[in-house]
Order: structure tokens, then sequence, then C-alpha cells
């Protein structure tokens, strides 16, 4: 490989990483505290939890909240952490089926009480497929604001399911979310 | 060569370069070679194995080593702190002989010593994490056993362990699939200090790409390498282990450290279609069942049937559904428990279960009503056979991914959570006793040719799932006349006595579709899903004089040969 080569290869990883971190959150949009839950049951919501902890954010964890509990928590913004898990959805005793109705009711008591939600995808590839995409088709567009880790969205679905009305940001991975987590928040 | 292609895998595996559901180097993990075979989940584990061959050691002695080094490269599957079971037929043995060193219940163990939820649970999953799930483990015990009995005493135990030291003290990659499995135990890794120092970035999990590195594991197998047994099991570190499991919540005491024993056990046996199928027997459930299974589907001619047809699958779910409703009613650890093994080993009943099956409609449950209960497929198996015709093979677990997560401060390894693998009520065979070993499914398992000579041996992860990859594999081999990798990466399919039948996902669409036009409910799962286990294991073509490996691209699964 040639000094050019090299010199080349390294403005655009260089280049690259700035992109990478530019937000297209331009303001934040959520107020705290958090009420932080899962759709899908996957074991990514433990992850969010170590980077809320590490924000110093305010949050309640309840993986399996019913719609009728919202109210209760005080939490003036849902982080729902998507994507789906069959171990996690046999260990919590609800079907794949039986959680996406609680995740569609949750997200309309959300929207009823004024809150925000915020979408996180953080499983990358591996937690995309056909049972994990079910999970994406409602709750996406109905997100204040989304972010997604690593190559998940590299078949669009996220930039379709968003369009133009709810803004999304990619991050290269789980170590760099806490950035725009924390940016979302006033 | 083999060492550039163990370079190249290390990589992929490491960087993660897979599309989703399809394993890194799916091509490349079987292999071949005149002297000695070391199939195992880890390349650099078999690799340990097959050098360990290369200095004379013999197929125990290589095991063991692989066994020591699993412990080290692959700690969310198997460890100091857990147990298992080896199965052995040197060349000059008459007989095949099981070694137990599966867990056992401490002596404070209470049938009813877990609370109950309304939910049937128990509370607070006090049998899955933390120290009151943790039996006592019977590694260090089983594979000094087996070194100190069967190995070649060419090698010192020091010089068996010295590559799993090395490993502990270097640092080895993580793949993609280890970061996956500190992703989805996170919750439990956390919760434990010690564990969440080694295995997780300030919580988050590992990466593909880093490294891990346990020094304090390297020093505790350089302890027992000195010491031997006694250097676990009693002082100094015995303390330790029960301080760590005390504090989070258990009852494991000195004495039942001490006190520990490994178990030596006459292997099941039968035939199928003129091989001989040596197995694991109780407090392994595997053996028994695997050989009725066999049993049943000799009464079928499977190799017109076809691979992967759905006449074939059929026999299949029809045939598992019987054996496991069998295994609920009758197996559990035979020093507390009458189990019927030559009835349910035998071709008369299994003549009479076949002839339950009707090739047009499935049975309804045979057991209406049993809950059909998430098991872990976490747990690591390991073949290894050489020219002389020595085999081995060792299945062996802390249980659940990263056991009960309580990690013995300062020692580098983490305590099985055993106690879940009982029925945590009383009243059932498999209820918890002082000194009893749970139900097991692991089922390491040796087959002979039909002029009794060596030919194969196999063995799995995967819960109860174990038992339909071990036979699945051995019926490929021997209906299907596929190479053990064909037969390792072939398809797989799983059911019980009630509930859905598993199918992987590369299961032919049409036989998909057929079983459920037939009346099958299908629970279609990953191409290459790890629910269906990982098998490792190995072939001897006597006619040819080569020596085969299979390894299961389903686990990071390597062979090594010579």
């Amino acid at each position: 490989m040639n000094h050019l080569s090299i010199a080349f290869c390294t403005l655009s990883f260089a280049f690259a990483s700035v992109s990478a971190q530019t937000l297209n959150l331009k303001a934040p949009i959520a107020d705290k505290p958090v009420l932080l839950t899962s759709s899908g049951q996957s074991a990514d919501i433990e992850m969010v939890k170590v980077l809320l902890d590490r924000a110093k954010l305010p949050y309640k964890l309840d993986a399996k909240i019913a719609a009728p509990a919202l109210a209760g928590t005080g939490a003036k913004t849902v982080l729902l952490v998507l994507g789906a898990s069959s171990k996690g959805l046999g260990a919590a005793g609800i079907s794949a089926q039986g959680e996406i109705e609680r995740t569609n009711l949750l997200i309309a008591e959300a929207k009823k009480q004024g809150m925000k939600i915020i979408g996180l995808h953080i499983g990358g590839k591996s937690r995309r497929g056909e049972m994990s995409d079910k999970f994406l088709t409602d709750a996406v567009p109905a997100c204040d604001y989304v972010i997604v880790v690593g190559e998940a969205n590299d078949d669009g679905l996220f930039s379709k399911l968003t369009g133009s009305k709810v803004t999304l940001d990619t991050v290269e991975k789980i170590s760099k979310l806490g950035d725009p987590i924390s940016k979302a928040f006033k | 060569m083999k060492r550039i292609s163990l370079t190249v895998f290390s990589i992929l595996a490491a960087a993660g370069i897979a599309c989703a559901q399809t394993p890194a180097n799916l091509y490349g993990r079987d292999g071949q070679g005149k002297q000695g075979i070391v199939a195992s989940a880890k390349p650099e584990s078999s690799q340990v194995g097959i050098d360990i061959l290369r200095r004379g050691g013999n197929a125990i002695d290589a095991a063991v080593a692989t066994a020591f080094a699993l412990g080290v490269l692959e700690p969310n599957a198997s460890g100091i702190g857990g147990g298992g079971f080896v199965i052995v037929k040197l060349a000059n043995m008459k007989d095949a002989v099981v070694i137990d060193f599966r867990e056992s219940a401490p002596a404070a163990a209470k049938a009813d010593m877990y609370p109950i939820g309304d939910d049937g649970k128990v509370k607070n999953m006090a049998n899955v994490v933390g120290g009151l799930a943790t039996a006592v483990p019977g590694d260090v015990a089983g594979l000094l056993y087996a070194l100190d009995t069967y190995g070649s005493k060419k090698l010192t135990r020091a010089q068996v362990m010295q590559p799993a030291i090395d490993w502990a003290r270097k640092g080895y990659p993580v793949t993609a699939n280890l970061s996956k499995i500190i992703t989805d135990e996170l919750a439990k890794i956390n919760k434990f200090p010690a564990t969440a120092k080694l295995y997780t970035n300030d919580g988050l999990p590992l990466e593909a790409g880093d490294t891990v590195k346990n020094p304090d594991l390297g020093a505790t197998l350089e302890m027992i390498a000195k010491k031997g047994k006694d250097g676990f099991y009693k002082g100094d570190m015995a303390k330790r282990i029960v301080s760590a499991v005390q504090d989070a919540g258990g009852i494991l005491t000195e004495e039942d450290l001490a006190h520990y024993q490994v178990k030596i056990r006459q292997p099941v046996s039968g035939t199928y279609r003129g091989y001989k199928i040596i197995s694991t027997p109780p407090a392994s459930s595997g053996g028994i069942h695997v050989i009725q299974m066999l049993n049943i589907l000799e009464n079928f001619d499977m190799p017109k049937l076809g691979d992967g047809t759905p006449a074939a699958l059929h026999v299949w779910s029809e045939t598992m559904k019987m054996a496991f409703a069998d295994r609920a009613k009758y197996t559990a650890d035979t020093d507390f428990a009458k189990v019927p093994i030559e009835g349910l080993t035998s071709k008369a009943y299994a003549k009479e279960l076949a002839t339950h099956i009707d090739m047009k409609k499935p049975m309804a449950s045979v057991l209406a009503g049993d809950p059909s209960r998430y098991e872990s497929g976490s747990t690591t198996s390991l073949s290894v056979m050489d020219k002389q015709g020595n085999m081995v093979a060792i299945t062996k677990t802390i249980n659940h991914f990263f056991g009960s997560g309580v990690m013995v401060p300062g020692a580098g390894f983490i305590m099985n959570n055993e106690m879940d693998d009982f029925v945590p009520q009383p009243g059932s065979a498999n209820s918890i006793e002082p000194g009893k070993r749970p139900l097991s499914s692991m089922s390491p398992t040796l087959v002979l040719d039909p002029e009794g000579k060596a030919f194969m041996t196999v063995g799995s992860p995967g819960a109860t799932r174990i038992l339909g990859a071990v036979a699945e594999v051995i019926s490929n081999v021997i209906d299907h006349k596929m190479s053990i990798q064909q037969a390792v990466m072939a398809p797989r399919f799983f059911r019980m006595q009630s509930g859905d039948y598993s199918l992987e996902g590369r299961v032919s669409i049409n036989t998909k579709n057929a079983l459920e036009a037939m009346g099958h409910k299908i629970a279609l799962k990953g191409d290459w899903d790890p629910f269906f286990g990982g098998v490792h294991a190995a072939l001897l073509d006597r006619n040819r004089k080569i020596l085969f490996g299979g390894a299961d691209p389903r686990r990071d699964g390597f062979v090594a040969a010579y």
C-alpha cells in the first residue's frame, strides 16, 4: 500500500469518525425522570441501565410494565429498548404477540400522558430478524427519537420507519450511546 | 497450514465478521489426521489437546488438558466451579468407563429449600443466581481422577495443566459469540463485582476483539497442578470458595467440599444397526434416552426415509415425544431412585413404542400438561481419538452460562448454579436431597463399529436438546452415510413429550410445510441455532486409517488434528 493510499484511508477514517459523532437531534426533547422498559424482552435493557447510571439520569426500570401502571411511575419520558429475544420472552412468560400488544398499549398511554418516547435499538445486526423486526413496525414510527447502534440500519428499515417525522441517530458502538442519550434530555 | 487456519479463524471469530445467524468460517472447522484428533468448542483448546498428543500423552491426557483449557477459554460454559461426565475406552480396556463428576447438593440442602411464588417459580431466581444456586463442584476431582487413573503417566499433572495456566495468564480474544453471551447474562454478571470486573468494561459487555486475561485463574490452576485435588477441596481455597458462596447467600460448607466424591459408573449400552452405542448412565438421563431413541428408530428404514424428509422428521418427532415422556417419569440419580434402565433401553420396549407411531399424523402429547420450562443450553463437550483407537468424550458445565454469577474473588472462576437442575419442590424423583446429583442431560457417547472396534466419539451441550443432537449425529453417520462434519452441520430438530416441534431454520421449507400439514405445530429457530447444542465429534475410518473430526459452527468449535 503506498503512502498516498495510507493518507487517504486515514483521512477517510477520521472524517467518518467525526461524521458519526454529529447528531441529527439538534436540541433536547425529553424531560426526566425516565421509565426504562423493553419491547421484546431482550437482555439489551441491562446495557441501557448501565449507560443511564453512568449519565446519572434518574430512572425507574420495569421491563414488563403495563400501560395502566405508567401514570404511577411519575416518569416524563419512556425509554423503549427495542429488540426481541425468545429466551427473554420465555423467561418473562409472555408471547411475542402479547409483548407487541403490551408495547402498543404502553405507547398509546404514554402519548395520552404527554410523555416523550425514545426508542433504542442497541443489539446490532444480531438483534434484527423476523421476530425482532415485528417489534419495530409499530413502535419505531411512534417514537419521538430513535437511536440505533451499529449496522442494524444497513437495510434502511429504521430510516424507512422513522421517515421525516422521527429523528434518527446512529452510533457506531454501544459505548458511544451515552452522548446522544444525555443530549436528548433537558 | 493448520496453525494459519487457526489464526485466521480466531481473527474472523473475534471480529464477528458474519451475517446475522451465519457463523464465521462455516466450512473450515473440521480436520483430519492419521495420529490424533481433538474436537472442542474453541480452536485454542483443541490445539492444546493435539499438542499433548504430540508430546506423547494419550487420549486422556489430551482430553483433560483440553478440558482445563476450556474452563479458561470458554468460562461461560464450564470450569473448575462446575462438573460433568467423562466416558473413556482406551484401546487396552475391555469395557468403557464413565467418570461421574456431576455436582451434588450440599449437606444442608432440602427438598423445600427454595420458596416458590404464586407463579410456581422459585422466588427471586434463588436457584439460578447467587450462592444458594450452587452445588458442590466436581470438575477438579473428576478431571484429576481421569488423569491419575487413565493417563499415560508420561506427562505430569503440571505438564497437562500448563497450557490452561498459560492461556489464563496471556489472555484470549473475545469472540462475537462470547460477547453476545456476556450481553445476554449481563444482569447476572453485574450483580457480582468480581465477575463484572473480568467480563465487562465498567458494566458494559466486553466486545469482540477485546482480550480477557485471568491471572487469578492462572494462579489457582497452578496451585491445583502443584497440590492436586486437595489444593481445591481443602485448605485455603476451600475456605475462599465457601466464603464467596455463603456471602452470596449459599449454604456450601468446607465439609461439603472435603466430602465430594467422584462416582465411577458402568455405562449404559445398546446397539444401532450393528453399531454398539456406549453412553452416560444416571445421574445423566442422556445415555438411556439416546439409546432408547435409536432403538425406536431402528424399527423404521431411516436410510430409505431419507435425510431431512417429512417422513423422517415425523418419526423423529414421535420418537422424541415418547422418550421424553419416559424421561420425565423415570430418570433420576440412581443412588437415590430406582430407574428401570434395562427396560428403558430394551429393544422389545422400543419395538412396542414404535407401534404407536402413525405415519399419517402426530400422536397427541404423550404426557399432557407437563409444563415445559426454560432450560439452559450452555455446557461444553469435547472428543478425542487417536490412531490406536483410544476414545474419550467429556461433557462438562457450570449449568447456565456464567453459572450462578458468583466468582470466587481473586481465584478467577465462577461457581455453578447446578441446583437449578433439581425439581425445586418435594415429591419428584428429581427433588433435592443432601448429597444427591441433579438429573443431567449430558451424554458423552462412544460408538463401536459392528466389529467392536473404535468408531466414533460424540457429545454436545444444550440441556435436553443434547439427547436429540447426539442421536441425530449418530443417525446421520450410520443411516445417511454423512461425513462427521456433515453430520454435525446438518440441520437439527427437537421436541419433548408436549409442545411445539422445533426445527432449525435450514430444514427444507417443503419438509416444514408437510409436517404442518400432518398436524405438527412447528417452531422455527435460527439457521445455526445454539439452541440445538454444539456437537464436537471424532470418527476413525479404519479402512483408510484416517481420523476425522467434526466441530460445531453453532459454537466456536474447531478441530485440531495431526
